[in-house]
């Protein structure tokens, strides 16, 4: 499979945090990683957020799930709609599975965990500006779960199946041996020498996936989500 | 009911049609004459006048042999044959025109023929017959107690004759015979039934008393007295029939309305027992007294029926009343025939036969509604035991399903004690040492160490977050991926390489407990070398055999084991491995000098399978 990595702008970047102490270290560690010209603003809720991205907005924003004024999820699919180019990032404390599932299927690209060191996040970080994703191995075993039960062969897809459906959100055979190397825990590196692909070609292949996850509908992910009760 | 009034109105037509025929000669004025039973011709004196139909036993009471009758007819031509129809002869004759034998009987002495069951009819023609005066004897065997004589007699053209006899065999004769069949094929149909299913007794009395029946009415049909040797013998017997048929018929009754009187029945049956001795052991009393049985048994018979009926008005039951409106007619008719039997009216034929087919209908009926009741009652009730089973087949599933609910209810419970005491040995010790740190007054906390004791347990607390929601569906190798995926990136970030071995994991689990415990000493492990091992590559083995081994090893300065214990961090890290190795009840081994890396081995033994 080619390499569709395109490499995003971080600024502008907008955080949509509503606690102070969180909001400022996902400030630092941004403006550590682009420099001091970086345009990064923060707002603590949803509307604020509305309001400050136009129809056209570009960049990245970080999103908090529980926001003073509703669910960041729903801003996600919200913006997924309104501000295509815009990227959206998740960020969940624990790294709730159905919560980070549920932000993916609504469009999210990644998703950022507050749990983390600071140099964790900052390596996710650039690994979404390279064009990747970070994933980790109980997220791609939900995944693997998920597209198992919707479609049987799907995680095995031959390259002659693909070719005759080539169904718009089935996984290739590469993206779901990447998961699978995922879902038993072996790092990027190790998948890296494993299946003698560049690491970012990894990390380029995960972010296919998270798409392949959100274009099935994002609006229907949003409608599962409060049907499993995460959203309230 | 119409089929009783049917057979009535044939009845009485058939009386009437007798009674006035076209173009017969009714003869009823004959001679008579006493005669011994191997008289042989006719005694020339001591002819009477006598009117038919005669009973002799009116006239000569103690008379049994023979008595000759004689009887004259003017015949204008001899053209045509005449027909000849003797109505009734009681018991057994023979018969002379103008001094012919024209008919004779087998049996004229005992044991005499029957031939009071059906008309006789001749045909006579000329040289026999004669132009002007006509002289017919009847020669009658017979016995006083049996009610013997001779009938009328009817001369006509054989056209005006022959229906009569034919008629008469019709309503005296076939109709019994009819009758007895019915009897006897119901009997026997019931009798099997009663066989194949004892607990139902109604039919088995049915069936016996319907048997008894048939042999009574066996008296109306047969022409000899076979198998008994005498005509006391047979009436005798037949006597007892009607008695056990009455007896039984009661019973029938009896348990029909679901009563049972035990003593009632106990009579009954010694009555009938008595009965059938007295016929076997003394016939010739029992027989030409057989009104000492006869007549208590119609009278016990008339108030059973009535006993009956009375019931019947009152119950609801539809088989209950259609036997007693099937009863009605011929109890209404057998007063007739009773008159006729005690001789308070003349006649030649007992007209109950003609309407007992109407009883037995009925009784057949009301029995196979009762058997058909208790079929549906059958069905009915494979229905309910089905709806039963299915009752209790889901109750019994509801059941398991509570149980199986409290069960896992139960084991909730006991997962979540154990989330609980890992809280509170791990995180929660954590938490209370570092509170205890943080509160020493001697030494003000620097906030790094404040950060790193925070930061552990955080990573406690990741740590029991995965366990408590991946043990119930994870083997170890899964488990230990994201603790892996973790660390590897954690350890990348330092520029430590890791390599990480796990053999033979698939499959494996050790319960939320022990899995807690192995990944926290793994993350110990994984920490110290972060912060003190100054590595550039570990390298972590898990390997189950039939023990768990689990191995760190790095590149790093390693450490004097002696002077390490009096150093505080190391020291602490170090106890707590072993706390923790002591709760797995695991070795551990520490292979470390100055300049050679550390060599962490922990050998957990498993606990059983299952």
């Amino acid at each position: 499979m080619e390499s569709t990595a395109t490499s995003i702008d971080l600024s502008p970047t907008l955080i949509v945090e509503d606690n102070g102490p969180m909001q400022q270290r996902l400030h630092r560690l941004l403006r550590d990683l682009i420099g001091a010209d970086a345009q990064i603003t923060a707002v603590e809720s949803i509307a604020a957020a509305k309001a400050q991205l136009g129809e056209n907005a570009t960049g990245m924003a970080v999103i908090d799930i529980g926001l003073p004024d509703g669910n960041g999820i729903e801003l996600i699919a919200w913006l997924r709609e309104h501000c295509p180019q815009l990227t959206c990032v998740v960020i969940s404390a624990w790294g709730d599975e159905d919560t980070v599932l549920a932000a993916l299927r609504a469009g999210a690209i990644g998703y950022l965990l507050k749990e983390r060191e600071d140099a964790e996040l900052t390596q996710s970080l650039q690994s979404i500006r390279r064009g990747g994703a970070p994933i980790d191995p109980n997220i791609a075993r939900r995944i693997l779960t998920l597209l198992k039960l919707s479609s049987e062969p799907a995680p095995v897809a031959t390259p002659h199946i693909e070719a005759v459906q080539p169904s718009e959100h089935a996984l290739s055979e590469r993206e779901s041996e990447i998961l699978q190397m995922v879902a038993r825990g072996y790092s990027n590196r190790e998948i890296a020498e494993l299946t003698t692909l560049s690491r970012f070609t990894i990390e380029d292949h995960t972010k296919s996936i998270y798409r392949k996850l959100a274009v099935r509908s994002r609006t229907a992910a949003v409608f599962e989500a409060k049907a499993m009760g995460l959203l309230h | 009911m119409s089929v009783a009034w049917l057979l009535a109105a044939f009845t009485i037509c058939t009386l009437q049609a007798q009674s006035a025929p076209a173009a017969a000669l009714r003869i009823d004025r004959a001679e008579a004459v006493q005669a011994d039973w191997d008289s042989s011709a006719p005694p020339v004196t001591g002819w009477t006048l006598v009117t038919l139909m005669d009973y002799w036993n009116t006239r000569w009471p103690k008379h049994d042999g023979v008595v000759w009758y004689r009887l004259h007819w003017n015949q204008a031509s001899t053209d045509a044959p005449i027909g000849l129809l003797l109505d009734y002869v009681c018991m057994a004759d023979a018969v002379y025109v103008n001094g012919s034998l024209v008919h004779r009987d087998p049996q004229l002495v005992e044991p005499l023929s029957r031939s009071w069951v059906a008309p006789q009819y001749f045909l006579i023609d000329k040289p026999l017959l004669h132009v002007g005066e006509n002289t017919l004897l009847v020669r009658v065997s017979g016995l006083a107690a049996y009610q013997p004589g001779l009938g009328t007699v009817q001369i006509g053209s054989d056209s005006a004759i022959q229906p009569l006899y034919r008629s008469g065999v019709r309503w005296r004769y076939d109709v019994r015979l009819f009758n007895f069949a019915i009897s006897a094929v119901l009997g026997v149909l019931f009798g099997m039934l009663w066989l194949l299913r004892r607990r139902d007794t109604v039919y088995g009395w049915y069936a016996l008393s319907t048997l008894f029946g048939a042999g009574y009415g066996w008296n109306y049909v047969t022409a000899s007295t076979w198998p008994f040797g005498s005509t006391d013998a047979w009436q005798a017997f037949n006597v007892a029939l009607l008695v056990a048929s009455t007896c039984s018929f009661t019973v029938f009754l009896l348990r029909f309305c679901e009563r049972r009187w035990p003593r009632t029945e106990t009579l009954m049956g010694l009555a009938s027992l008595a009965a059938f001795a007295f016929a076997l052991l003394d016939p010739h009393r029992m027989g030409p007294w057989r009104n000492l049985w006869v007549l208590p048994t119609i009278l016990f018979y008339y108030v059973t029926i009535a006993a009956f009926l009375w019931h019947a008005a009152r119950s609801h039951r539809i088989e209950v009343r259609v036997l007693g409106v099937s009863m009605l007619l011929p109890i209404a008719l057998s007063f007739r025939d009773l008159a006729l039997y005690l001789e308070l009216i003349h006649g030649n034929n007992y007209i109950g036969a003609l309407t007992s087919p109407v009883t037995l209908l009925g009784m057949a009926f009301a029995v196979a509604w009762r058997f058909s009741l208790a079929m549906r009652r059958v069905e009915g009730f494979n229905v309910e035991l089905k709806h039963e089973v299915d009752i209790a087949t889901r109750q019994l599933g509801d059941t398991l399903t509570r149980e199986h609910a409290l069960a896992l209810d139960n084991t909730r419970i006991g997962e979540r004690l154990n989330l609980v005491r890992d809280l509170h040995y791990g995180f929660g010790g954590s938490l209370l040492g570092a509170i205890a740190a943080l509160e020493n007054p001697q030494r003000p906390p620097e906030p790094a160490r404040v950060v790193v004791t925070l930061k552990e347990l955080r990573d406690d607390l990741r740590l029991v977050i995965d366990t408590t929601t991946h043990e119930q569906d994870c083997d170890l190798a899964a488990l230990l991926a994201p603790l892996r995926h973790r660390w590897s990136q954690r350890l990348d970030v330092a520029d430590i390489d890791s390599h990480w071995q796990l053999d033979n994991l698939h499959g494996l689990h050790l319960g939320p407990a022990r899995s807690l415990d192995l990944l926290r000493l793994l993350q110990e492990a994984l920490t110290n070398v972060l912060k003190h091992s100054r590595a550039s590559r570990v390298d972590i083995t898990v390997r189950h055999t039939d023990t768990l081994y689990i191995e760190v090893s790095d590149n790093g300065g390693g450490f004097d084991p002696a002077a390490i214990r009096s150093r505080h961090a190391g020291g602490a890290g170090l106890a707590s491995l072993h706390n923790r190795a002591r709760r797995l009840s695991a070795e551990l081994i520490l292979n470390t000098a100055p300049g050679q890396g550390l060599t962490l081995l922990l050998k957990a033994p498993l606990p059983p399978v299952g």
